[in-house]
């Protein structure tokens, strides 16, 4: 009796796809990855009916969390309506009779995201859903999973720190330009999945719950809200976002929506010139409201 | 046949989404009552939560004959079950599972109930993950040695439980990264 399925006229699919039983696995690895802050629980990931590495991580958590009177928004690279996320939306909305979707940051209960952290700030009603293909930040300095376990449990970094003071001697600076370890609540270091170093410090002190899953590799962890996120650095060589200046050292703004506080993507213009504009679409479309209302033109 | 609420998975996303509230935000207490009917969250958060992967150990008869079949969870002793089931007015007289350093999440997780969450006796100051700054809750029914003890499990993290604490139909979470004081008491 407990576990059944939940299936609602018209739809072939349990409420959410997965089975009740996957629901609760993945649950379960929530309720302690929350319990302990940037530890990798492992889970019996679920086959789903995409590739792995297309979101497959974040998808289950979002399936398990999910409930009808859910607002959900699905964003790839911080964009809405690009392949990966109109995808994901779609299976949602597919499988999740009831549910409603939105672009709107502020609008949304939960947020699926693949390589972003929206620019506005989160609330403490909402939870991001990050989808991670690499979750173990250690993985390029030690391949035995076993040893990498250790060193996580003794919060060894040594390794890690190692291989940035390497970066700092070749190129005079820390080459990471995603992914970049951050070290959660003093003790574990995470991946943060390949979201900017403009993201990570919104790691720091979140009002939303932020959880990361990984499906290919069968981990899930969590930083809790009102945690502590502290990129990995040395005390004379801290770690800075991107600045997005130019040759003059002007902050570029959003070619869009003239926005000068959001990160950027680089274009190639149609003249053969670079050109930058917001990643976040839904950040760049509220910032172009107010600059299109004074102008007088219908929003 | 009617099936009882909490068995059925609609409620239990609800009930688990007041978990990971819970949880996220040790100290805040969450309401269950639109969802348990009656029952008492203890039971909707085990029916959420147990299947038959899990061990479960109810050392002081908490659980009706009836749900052991429901649950699915496997019967575990105290020391060894991922989830225990106890009665908050007793003394701890077993160390629960607390996981080992490569693989902290066997740590077990303590279900207690208590004769009231919010207003009581006890008064505890808690920070740590999850609160922004500190919070207090006061609570009637916890022997006090659950916490004195709870401060051993918990004093070599990543090793520890975590607790939830329950009465008729709400839910207080002190997971292991919680500090805990007792209110003009030290611990």
């Amino acid at each position: 009796m407990n576990a059944m399925s939940h299936v609602q006229s018209g739809n072939a699919y349990n409420f959410g796809f997965l089975d009740e039983y996957a629901k609760k696995e993945v649950r379960r690895a929530i309720l302690k990855a929350i319990a302990i802050p940037g530890y990798q629980v492992p889970y019996a990931s679920r086959e789903m009916p995409m590739g792995r590495g297309f979101g497959t991580g974040g998808l289950q958590l979002t399936l398990s969390l999910i409930g009808p009177d859910e607002v959900a928004k699905v964003i790839d690279q911080g964009s809405d309506d690009s392949v990966n996320a109109v995808n994901l939306r779609q299976f949602i909305e597919m499988t999740c009779p009831g549910i409603s979707t939105t672009t709107k940051t502020a609008e949304c209960t939960l947020i699926q995201s693949r390589h972003r952290i929206p620019e506005q700030p989160l609330t403490s009603m909402q939870i991001i859903v990050l989808q991670v293909p690499y979750p173990d930040p250690l993985v390029v300095v030690e391949p035995s999973e076993d040893k990498r376990k250790t060193m996580h449990s003794e919060a060894d970094y040594s390794r890690l720190l190692v291989k940035l003071y390497e970066d700092i001697v070749k190129f005079d600076e820390i080459t990471i330009s995603h992914r970049y370890p951050t070290r959660i609540n003093g003790h574990y270091v995470i991946d943060p999945s390949p979201i900017p170093r403009w993201d990570v410090p919104k790691l720091n002190d979140s009002a939303a719950v932020i959880l990361f899953g990984a499906g290919r590799e069968k981990k899930i962890y969590a930083v809790p809200p009102h945690t502590k996120a502290e990129p990995l650095a040395f005390s004379d060589v801290p770690f800075q976002v991107e600045d997005f200046r130019d040759e003059k050292g002007r902050r570029r703004a959003c070619a869009r929506c003239g926005c000068t506080d959001a990160f950027l993507d680089e274009f190639v213009a149609d003249s053969g010139g670079k050109t930058w504009q917001c990643s976040d679409s839904d950040w760049c479309d509220a910032q172009l409201l107010p600059a299109k209302r004074l102008q007088g033109e219908p929003a | 046949m009617k099936v009882e609420r909490i068995w059925q998975a609609d409620v239990q996303q609800r009930v688990f989404r007041e978990l990971l509230e819970a949880f996220s935000r040790p100290g805040d207490m969450r309401d269950l009552s639109t969802w348990v009917d009656g029952t008492t969250a203890q039971r909707a958060v085990l029916a959420t939560l147990m299947d038959g992967e899990m061990t479960l150990a109810d050392p002081h008869g908490r659980i009706m004959d009836t749900d052991w079949p429901l649950l699915q969870a496997k019967p575990g002793a105290s020391e060894h079950a991922r989830y225990v089931a106890v009665d908050g007015h007793r003394a701890p007289d077993f160390q629960p599972e607390l996981g080992s350093l490569e693989s902290p999440e066997f740590g077990a997780t303590l279900l207690i109930g208590v004769n009231s969450l919010g207003d009581g006796e006890l008064s505890l100051e808690l920070v740590g993950p999850g609160i922004d700054g500190q919070r207090n809750i006061r609570l009637a029914g916890l022997h006090p040695d659950w916490l004195t003890r709870r401060a051993d499990w918990v004093g070599s993290f990543p090793l520890g439980v975590d607790l939830l604490l329950s009465d008729a139909h709400r839910i207080v979470a002190l997971p292991r990264t919680t500090r805990i004081r007792i209110s003009g008491g030290a611990l």
